[in-house]
């Protein structure tokens, strides 16, 4: 058992995800056995990465710049709008090289257990965007969990009104409660196979 | 489909033994007490993955030990598969043919087992929920995507519930609606095509085991007034639009499937009511009974068939019956303290005292 610093150390190791009690504590020892410098620049570049890295004021994505290089990238279709969960979704997304537009993050999913209403996923926000770019296409990329599929019903009945294209990621299942687009291939098929949202 | 043998390790008070089965079943017979129900919970271990008498998995460790294994070799379709379940004080593993299963219910897809317990007399006479648990479970032992649909529900109910109580946000209230009902439809579908198909077979079973000609009717009772020109779907939606403020107010769901109930009447009467006790306990078998027909129509399977000194009230004449009409379909253990009530049945026998002495 730790105290003090050390124990300070190893509680905030624990708390990244898919870091469990024994690995924490190997890493705290790990980090202040190393050569002194080398853990310091670890400790600078996670400083510094935090410092400098924030919410795009555009779409919410994680970016160094203000707005990110989504939102400025000329190339871009700006008439088409993917609305995913996280950062990592439009990296995901990225990837399959399938979606050519723009990005907005919710950053959250409706979750009244977790008090998270519409307010919280930057609903206005998102509206706002919407309209001030005359947002012709929206793709939902959220995944199908009870949130995911509740998230998206909710979107799609407030812009129905507001863009003449609204489509959802398919699941393939029913139910996939499970399922998460975080393989390429798996994303690649739910991006290819995207219907509208019926309302 | 059988159980060919069974070992157990640090398993309750049994510790360690090794056992073999005959296809036809066998006959667990010892006092009260000395381990026959655990034996029998455990081969219902090999088929749901956890105690069927509701045990935490750490509390079928043997007091003095810190895990427990069960080992099996079944037979399915001709096949053999060897199954393996094991739990220490913080995590359960399971394998088939020494491959890791991702999550429990991928065993539903191999043994199938009916456990009679006297307990069954509670989804008679207990709680509404007792009935809805039976009938959930009966589904998910046909359907396996049933069990995700209700783990959706209770999950869509659990935030609905949420938002009902916590008020602040009630502007997506329609969305959460929206998928409430959508998938409480889905379920009033399953359960309403199951018990069109199980009544009938309850009913049979019933006069099989009472051999009387009452008539026992089972029906499904929502848990408000549903408008028969209209479907569940927009009879739902109506309701819940109607009585929003009420819900409000409540702060939780008040009308959905996790409040609706089974009606079992029999003679007319309301059973919970006005049955004795020996017409509610040969119901309770008949549902068992039920179940494992309704297997047998729809994944043409025998599952095995376990009764845990279920028959104390039946003559033994009626017991005889009712086994010798399943003898040579399923495999059959029956658990008793009294082997003379089973003296027509030729399922070979086994001491139980005797037999966890010898190992
Ligand atoms: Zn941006």
């Amino acid at each position: 058992m730790f105290s003090g610093i050390l124990a300070e150390l190893e509680k905030n190791l624990k708390s990244l995800p898919g870091i469990g009690p024994k690995t924490a504590q190997r890493l705290a020892i790990f980090l202040i056995s190393m050569e002194k410098d080398k853990s310091l620049q670890i400790a600078d570049s996670i400083t510094e990465a935090v410092n400098s890295y924030h919410n795009c004021s555009e779409c919410n994505i994680l970016t160094a710049e203000n707005p990110c290089k989504f939102c400025t990238a000329p190339e871009r279709d700006n008439k088409a709008l993917c609305i995913v969960e996280t950062t990592q979704d439009v990296y995901l997304i990225e990837n399959t090289h399938e979606f050519q537009g723009k990005y907005f993050v919710l950053t959250k999913l409706l979750s009244p257990l977790d008090g998270i209403g519409p307010n919280d996923i930057h609903f206005s926000k998102l509206i706002q965007k919407v309209k001030n770019e005359n947002i012709q296409e929206i793709v939902l990329a959220l995944n199908p969990s009870a949130e995911g599929e509740t998230t998206i019903v909710f979107l799609a009945t407030n812009l129905k009104d507001l863009v003449p294209s609204i489509t959802r990621l398919s699941t393939g299942i029913p139910f996939g409660g499970d399922i998460e687009y975080s393989s390429t291939p798996t994303l690649i098929n739910a991006l290819k196979r995207r219907y509208t949202v019926k309302e | 489909m059988r159980i060919i043998e069974l070992n157990l390790e640090n398993y309750r008070n049994n510790l360690n033994l090794s056992i073999n089965f005959q296809p036809e079943g066998a006959l667990l017979f010892g006092p009260n007490g000395i381990g026959k129900t655990n034996l029998l919970e455990a081969i219902s271990y090999i088929a749901f993955g956890k105690s069927i008498l509701g045990l935490r998995d750490n509390e079928l460790i043997n007091f003095s030990e810190t895990f427990f294994r069960i080992t099996a070799s079944v037979e399915i379709k001709s096949q053999i598969f060897h199954i393996e379940a094991a739990a220490d004080k913080t995590k359960k593993v399971i394998k088939i043919e020494k491959n890791l299963i991702s999550k429990t219910s991928i065993l539903y897809n191999y043994l199938k087992v009916i456990y009679f317990s006297p307990l069954d007399i509670e989804i008679i006479q207990g709680s509404p929920g007792k009935r809805r648990q039976f009938l959930d479970s009966s589904i998910s032992q046909l359907k396996l995507e049933y069990l995700e649909i209700l783990q959706r529900f209770y999950r869509i109910l659990k935030q609905r519930n949420s938002l009902l109580k916590d008020k602040t946000n009630l502007s997506s209230k329609e969305s959460w609606d929206k998928k409430y009902i959508e998938i409480s439809s889905i379920i009033i579908k399953y359960r309403i095509i199951f018990l069109k198909e199980f009544a009938q077979f309850v009913k049979e079973k019933y006069h099989l085991i009472s051999q009387r000609k009452e008539n026992i009717e089972i029906k499904y009772r929502y848990s408000f007034p549903l408008l028969s020109d209209l479907d569940y779907f927009e009879n739902l939606t109506n309701t819940i639009d109607k009585n929003a403020k009420y819900e409000i107010k409540s702060e939780r769901s008040m009308y959905g499937p996790h409040l609706d109930d089974l009606e079992i009447k029999i003679n007319d009467h309301d059973i919970r009511k006005f049955g004795s006790q020996g017409q509610k306990r040969s119901l309770s078998i008949a549902l068992k009974l039920a179940q494992s027909q309704m297997m047998r129509e729809n994944n043409e399977c025998h599952p095995i068939l376990i009764f845990d000194d279920v028959f104390a009230d039946l003559d033994e004449d009626r017991t005889t019956q009712i086994i010798n009409l399943l003898e040579n379909k399923h495999q059959i253990f029956i658990a008793t303290p009294n082997i003379s009530q089973y003296n027509q049945i030729n399922l070979p026998r086994i001491d139980v005292e005797r037999f966890i002495n010898s190992e």
